[in-house]
C-alpha cells in the first residue's frame, strides 16, 4: 500500500484528560475533509477512545465518542492499535468499537515509514 | 528513515512506546527531559539502538549533567548536529 | 531546505516553545528557509500580546515577532484552539462581543488546514510540544 498522500495521526492521550486526543481527531477530520486520506494510530492511553462504553465527562466535557463514529463518515476507516499496547492496558479487543485493526509488534515500524505525513497527539 | 525526538524520561510510558514504533535505519535523539537518560547509562535503548542514539548538549549542559553524559561515555551532540539529524532524516516524530 | 514547525505547548507552562524557538534560530543560521511555525493546542499561548513576564525572563510572543521581521516566517495560529483559550484578534474579538483581544499581526489566526499546508509544502516538519 502506497501511503505517499496519506497522513497517520498518532494518538496517545485519553479522553476526559488532556484537550490532546480532541484536537488530535479534530486535525484528522480536518484533513479528510480537504480531501486527504487518513489513517490512525492508537497507542497508550489513546486506546481509551476507542472504548465502546465511554460516556461524557464532568460537566462541560464533551463524549468522544460520536467524533469516533463520525470518523467513517470522513472515509477514516483506518483505525489501528498495537496488540502489546492493547494488553499492557489490561483490555480486549472486544470491549472496543467496531472496525479496529490490531497491529503486531514488527507492523508499527514499518507503519510508520509508510507514511510521509505524520502528527502525534 | 524516521527521526524520534523524546521529551520525556526514558522510563516514561511514552518512551517505551517510541521504542516500539522505532524501525531499523531510524535514530533517535534526546531533549528536554529526555537527557536525563544520562543518569541512566543501563537503559535498553543504548544498547539497542547504538551508533543512531544521540542526546543534545544544550539540554544536558541546562540540567547540569554533561559531566555524566561524558562520564558515560554518551554521544552528546549540539543544536548543530541537531539540524544536521533532521536533513539527514526526512521525518521526524516527537515523543512527548 | 524548506521547513515547517509545530508548536503544541504553553510558555511559562513547558519549555517546548523555547525549544521551537532555539531550533528555528539553527536552522536559519545553516541556511534553511523556515517557511511558517504554527501553533495548536496549549502553543496558542504563544500568540498572547498580553503576556508580561518578568523583565528578566524572554518575552516569547515578541520572541516569536522578532523572528518573523527577522526572517519573514509565517505565524499561523489555530484559530479554534485560540478562541476556546481566549486568545482573540480585533475582529474576533468584535465578532465574540469581547472588550478586549491579543493576537495582532505578524500572528494570523487561521483554520487547521494550514497546518497541513505548511506540512505538504515543507521538505521537513518538526513538533515541539
Amino acid at each position: 500500500m502506497a501511503q505517499s498522500d496519506t497522513l497517520l495521526v498518532v494518538i496517545r492521550h485519553a479522553p476526559h484528560s488532556t484537550n490532546l486526543l480532541r484536537e488530535g481527531l479534530d486535525a484528522a477530520l480536518v484533513a479528510a475533509a480537504f480531501g486527504q486520506s487518513v489513517h490512525l494510530l492508537f497507542m497508550g492511553q489513546g486506546i481509551l477512545a476507542l472504548l465502546e462504553e465511554q460516556g461524557s465527562g464532568a460537566p462541560g466535557q464533551k463524549a468522544t465518542l460520536p467524533t469516533i463514529e463520525m470518523l467513517e463518515m470522513y472515509d477514516i476507516d483506518q483505525l489501528m492499535v498495537p496488540t502489546k499496547d492493547l494488553h499492557a492496558m489490561h483490555l480486549s479487543h472486544h470491549q472496543l468499537i467496531e472496525g479496529v485493526t490490531l497491529l503486531a509488534p514488527e507492523d508499527v515500524p514499518t507503519l510508520l515509514q509508510q507514511h510521509t505525513q505524520i502528527l502525534t497527539f | 528513515m524516521i527521526l524520534h525526538i523524546l521529551t520525556k524520561a526514558p522510563y516514561s510510558s511514552v518512551a517505551q512506546q517510541m521504542q516500539q514504533a522505532i524501525g531499523e535505519a531510524d535514530a533517535v535523539l534526546l531533549v528536554e527531559e529526555g537527557v536525563t537518560a544520562a543518569l541512566s547509562p543501563s537503559w535498553t535503548a543504548w544498547k539497542a539502538y547504538h551508533s543512531r542514539i544521540y542526546i543534545l548538549a544544550e539540554d544536558l549542559l541546562a540540567r547540569g549533567l554533561n559531566g555524566i553524559a561524558e562520564a558515560n561515555e554518551l554521544p552528546v551532540i549540539g543544536m548543530d548536529e541537531f539540524v544536521t539529524l533532521t536533513e539527514k532524516y526526512a521525518q521526524t516524530v516527537t515523543w512527548y | 531546505m524548506q521547513y515547517g514547525l509545530l508548536v503544541m505547548g504553553a510558555p511559562y507552562s513547558t519549555v517546548s516553545p523555547h525549544s521551537a524557538l532555539r531550533f528555528a534560530h539553527a536552522i536559519i543560521a545553516r541556511g534553511h528557509c523556515l517557511a511558517g511555525v504554527f501553533f495548536y493546542h496549549d502553543g496558542v499561548h504563544n500568540a498572547s500580546s498580553l503576556m508580561a513576564p518578568p523583565q528578566d525572563e524572554l518575552n516569547m510572543c515578541q520572541a516569536w515577532v522578532e523572528l518573523h521581521q527577522q526572517h519573514e516566517v509565517a505565524l499561523d495560529v489555530c484559530i479554534a484552539a485560540a478562541l476556546r483559550r481566549g486568545l482573540m484578534s480585533e475582529s474576533e474579538a468584535q465578532r465574540h462581543g469581547k472588550q478586549a483581544f491579543n493576537v495582532a499581526p505578524p500572528f494570523e489566526l487561521t483554520g487547521l488546514g494550514q497546518l497541513l499546508e505548511l506540512q505538504q509544502r515543507s521538505d521537513r516538519f518538526i513538533t515541539f510540544a
